[in-house]
């Protein structure tokens, strides 16, 4: 078991998604995480198993190397790709309530802002640590974000600025947001943004980058 | 000395006069504000393009020397651009449309900012070939249609532009623009597209660099071989953010850097040393491709948002490397005192050389009219 659940880490790692494709050339005509995770499901591994134990370990070991600067977006992205592949597997099991997220993390980027490059790759990093994101897009009310907050009970908070004529807006969704259901947990970032600013606007938490992000979670 | 002069001779490393004074453009909202507070007019606000007439006239009534981005560009996109289309429509005013690059963006009102994309055309081989392959082949008017900043006036390069050009009689500085080796591939198919297809496709990816590559290199080489004379040559990419680049930096060195290579030995082969290159962001990692490639200016060096600045990479790559940009712009929002000490700031580093100072990105619409026109005032007092 543990051996197949390495295989199916390394996939992901690697960005290997499934037999047929030609990446990394290193890995070639080998199985992907699509196959991987089938086989581990076939096997009667545990679903949560084949959650925590392969994907997100993989997906954590790229995210992890990406805040190091020894990856790059590409390699995020073709590991979220593989992840994808081998989660798709897993989907009826979440439905059936016989595999589970650690939690559920609201993300969007706040309101007048449209740009969404790093809002994704958070969302996508953690989604693979095991989270349940719902993304709400960018251009984002304080009032929307305090909606989906009263959907999701117990959900964490994430807001991206591009802008420093939009990071203004942030402040505006944390106090609404604390002021409709105190205690919800908001982290935020993007590139124009501080950890002083984040603690200025009475933010949780401050992210330079999608690891960040994660390991605030996780916490 | 004049403008040209000076700058090319502090980019060069010579003695000159004073630096020159120098800017990024705006924000087309920055423009609309300031007509409306009455400092430009209505005109100057709607006409504005990079080293335009009215770019000249901004430019003087705000006191700097001239737009850094003022280029001869050869059409080195997509020709016959995409013809843009609505494709929906929702109550809220927002519209998804297919842009001239054939990518379905999301256009939403009272937003800013680059529109995000839901969709793009490319995909693959088959919308290569249909759509994309023929839109970036070489032909003539590529460049004889192309517009030529002559004087006080903007002419086709077959229609006077040439003639302007071959005399090489001006005072400002005048560019000629490369276009970009992978940012336009960015462009057509996102930032997933182009990962997916390197990754799964990849000798269509290389393909399509080499096409592009091929079309940058022969719109030089017509200009150039024309007898137009420019004073530096100019790409632009935009693939970097925050954290770094948005390519590997293996895979942008093996199949771009090589493009990058043959263009910058033409137009060097036309006496043009000075090779700079827009990209923002964090750029580091893509600065050894550059560097090794022929590619010796950085601009506009993002200080505002990551703390990019010259100092460290003259120290890593020696006077090979010389930069425009690189003042905080954020500083025009934050009034006098913090102009001041941004141009403190800016002192070390001009003292390098082969340096000038220029807001490091456009000038956004928080900047204030008078703080700007100090900064100017300033700059002009400190550094003559």
């Amino acid at each position: 078991m543990e051996e197949l659940l390495e295989q199916l880490a390394v996939c992901v790692e690697r960005g290997k998604v499934n037999a047929a494709s030609p990446y990394p050339p290193d890995m070639k005509g080998e199985d992907g995480a699509d196959e991987l995770t089938k086989k581990a499901l076939d096997e009667g591994i545990a679903p949560d198993d084949v959650l925590a134990k392969g994907l997100v370990i993989g997906m954590g070991r790229v995210g992890q190397k990406f805040s190091e600067n020894k990856v790059f977006v590409p390699d995020l992205l073709m590991a979220a790709k593989a992840m994808s592949a081998g989660m798709a597997y897993l989907k009826p099991f979440f439905e059936a309530g016989e595999a589970h997220h650690k939690g559920v993390f609201i993300i969007g980027t706040v309101q007048g802002d449209l740009h969404d490059i790093g809002k994704n790759l958070v969302a996508m990093v953690v989604e693979g640590g095991g989270w349940k994101v719902v993304d709400l897009g960018v251009d984002v009310s304080p009032e929307k974000f305090v909606e989906a907050v009263s959907e999701n009970d117990g959900c964490v908070v994430g807001l991206s600025a591009l802008l420093t004529t939009t990071m203004v807006n942030m402040e505006k969704t944390v106090a609404l947001i604390k002021k409709s259901a105190p205690g919800t947990k908001v982290v935020v970032g993007g590139a124009p943004l501080t950890a002083e600013f984040a603690e200025k606007i009475g933010a949780d938490g401050y992210s330079a980058d999608p690891q960040g992000a994660l390991s605030f979670l996780d916490v | 000395m004049n403008n040209r002069q000076r700058t090319l001779a502090v980019l060069n490393y010579e003695s000159y006069d004073r630096l020159p004074l120098v800017h990024f453009g705006f924000w087309n909202e920055t423009l609309d504000k300031w007509a409306e507070e009455g400092y430009i007019t209505a005109e100057e606000a709607k006409e504005w393009h990079d080293g335009g007439p009215m770019d000249v006239r901004i430019t003087e009534k705000l006191g700097f020397d001239f737009n850094y981005h003022s280029l001869f560009a050869a059409r080195t996109h997509l020709f016959p651009a995409f013809e843009p289309e609505t494709v929906a429509e929702f109550p809220d005013g927002t519209k998804h449309v297919l842009n001239n690059q054939g990518v379905i963006i999301v256009e939403k009102p009272n937003t800013t900012g680059i529109p995000p994309e839901i969709d793009h055309l490319l995909k693959g081989r088959k919308e290569w070939e249909e759509h994309y392959k023929h839109r970036l082949q070489y032909n003539d008017d590529r460049v004889l249609k192309a517009k030529v900043r002559a004087g006080d006036e903007v002419v086709p390069f077959n229609e006077g532009g040439l003639e302007f050009l071959q005399t090489g009689e001006r005072d400002y500085l005048y560019g000629i623009s490369c276009g970009s080796l992978f940012g336009t591939i960015r462009n057509m198919l996102g930032l997933t597209g182009s990962t997916y297809l390197f990754a799964e496709d990849p000798e269509l990816f290389d393909e399509i660099i080499d096409t592009v590559g091929t079309l940058c290199y022969r719109c030089v080489k017509t200009a150039l071989e024309s007898g137009a004379k420019f004073d530096f040559a100019h790409f632009w990419e935009d693939i970097c953010f925050k954290n770094g680049p948005l390519i590997s930096p293996i895979v942008f060195d093996e199949k771009v850097g090589p493009q990058y290579k043959r263009i910058t030995e033409l137009v060097n082969s036309h006496g043009i040393n000075i090779v700079s290159l827009d990209c923002d962001g964090m750029i580091d990692a893509l600065i050894p491709t550059w560097i090794n490639n022929g590619v010796n200016t950085m601009f506009p060096i993002e200080v505002g948002t990551w703390d990019a600045s010259i100092a460290p990479w003259r120290e890593q790559y020696g006077k090979d490397l010389r930069g425009v940009g690189g003042m905080n712009k954020t500083v025009f929002s934050k009034g006098l005192a913090a102009v001041d000490a941004e141009i403190e700031r800016l002192k070390p580093l001009v003292e390098l050389g082969g340096y000038i100072p220029c807001p490091d990105h456009r000038i956004a619409p928080d900047a204030e009219w008078d703080t700007v026109r100090y900064y100017c005032e300033k700059m002009h007092e400190v550094f003559g």
